[in-house]
């Protein structure tokens, strides 16, 4: 009885899939695991002390590593920045058109939802890296390009579109060099988009009359400012 | 002749409350273009990216072949983005003098800690202010 059960309503199952998988996209709910901006605000929170980030060597070091062919098994490689998983930090998954920098129009509603994030006011005192990821696959230097050219296209997007300040924005590429599930390198959640809290973004301004320990009204939600 | 004045007078504050109401979200009006113009932008503007220019003048090119739906949500989304941004901006304007007088332990440029002294609601906060606050989504 059982076992001729098993497959019918497996029959049923991905009927129902098809179905979905028909719909046009406005009608599909966000899946249910969907993140919210109030959730990525926790996870960029309570940054300790700023790191001592060198983008630009931190560049040059992976496509160096790349050339010397550092490791060309993608699971056994070192991690290339370890220090960047330390800080407050998420993933977000962002579709992009097959080897560009596009993002696809489904993935419109992430974008407005990181702008949502980082122009909260308990993140407008802060600075922020967009790291971008690819699986392993293909060339490793031009995964390496095409993760910083995606980086670079979130902060164009969040720049341009949700007038996010330029200056309250850094990026960096890691192509397959810092995979995100080295047990599968060619899985796609090694393609997510990595958000972290690098820095204060308040400029010094001559300290104020009152020392620092009477200023943030709200202790926590924003970290001592030079 | 009254009856009439009424009406327009009815009408404008009608208009003029609706248009101080509170912008939506940016996720919102991101997911409405997506949503409705996503089939749209993989015929007629392959290789655009979301952007209040470049993407919004390839749908203007692109107007005749236009989904219906794409054609009626596309300005809406990107005038709702607008609203906000413009609202959030104009937070700052409304409230600069309760900032000063209000905030007094606040950094000069932190807008973070300014609004969530502004948030808690000091006594004498400007209406404008106040009403700024509502209108750029920060309550």
């Amino acid at each position: 009885m059982r076992p001729t059960n098993i497959p019918r309503v497996t029959g049923l199952c991905l009927a129902v899939l098809v179905a979905l998988g028909a719909l046009p996209a406005s009608a599909q709910a966000p899946s249910p695991a969907a993140p919210t901006s109030e959730e990525w605000i926790k996870k960029l929170s309570g940054l300790a002390t700023e790191p001592d980030l060198d983008l630009a060597e931190l560049k040059k070091q992976a496509a160096e590593r790349i050339k010397a062919r550092v490791e060309p098994i993608p699971n056994k490689r070192p991690l290339m920045a370890p220090e960047l998983n330390k800080l407050p930090h998420f993933f977000a998954e962002i579709l992009f058109d097959e080897d560009a920098a596009v993002v696809r129009p489904d993935s419109y509603r992430t974008l407005g939802r990181i702008a949502d994030t980082l122009t909260h006011p308990s993140m407008l005192g802060y600075k922020f890296l967009i790291v971008g990821h690819t699986a392993s696959g293909g060339r490793r230097d031009f995964n390496l390009t095409l993760s910083q050219r995606r980086a670079d296209v979130i902060r164009d997007v969040l720049v341009n579109t949700f007038k996010v300040s330029p200056k309250r924005l850094v990026t960096l590429g890691l192509g397959e060099e810092q995979l995100l599930d080295r047990a599968k390198p060619g899985a796609p959640v090694n393609r997510q988009i990595q958000i972290a809290t690098v820095a204060s973004a308040i400029e010094a301004h001559a300290p104020p009359a009152a020392p620092a320990a009477a200023a943030p009204a709200k202790a926590g939600a924003h970290k001592s400012k030079r | 002749m009254n009856r009439i004045l009424t009406i327009i007078a009815v009408l404008s504050i009608a208009a003029s409350s609706s248009a101080s109401a509170e912008t939506i979200k940016f996720e919102d009006s991101a997911a409405l273009l997506g949503a409705a113009c996503a089939r749209d932008i993989d015929a007629n503007c392959r290789g655009v990216n979301l952007d209040p220019q470049r993407m919004k003048d390839c749908l203007v090119r692109n107007q005749d072949v236009l989904s219906p739906q794409c054609k009626g949500e596309y300005s809406r989304a990107f005038d709702a983005i607008q609203k906000r941004v413009a609202a959030r901006l104009a937070v700052f304007k409304l409230c600069e003098r309760d900032i000063v007088k209000l905030c007094p332990s606040v950094q000069k440029g932190d807008r973070g800690a300014a609004v969530d002294c502004l948030l808690a609601g000091p006594r004498g906060i400007g209406i404008n202010c106040g009403k700024s606050l509502g209108e750029a989504g920060y309550r």
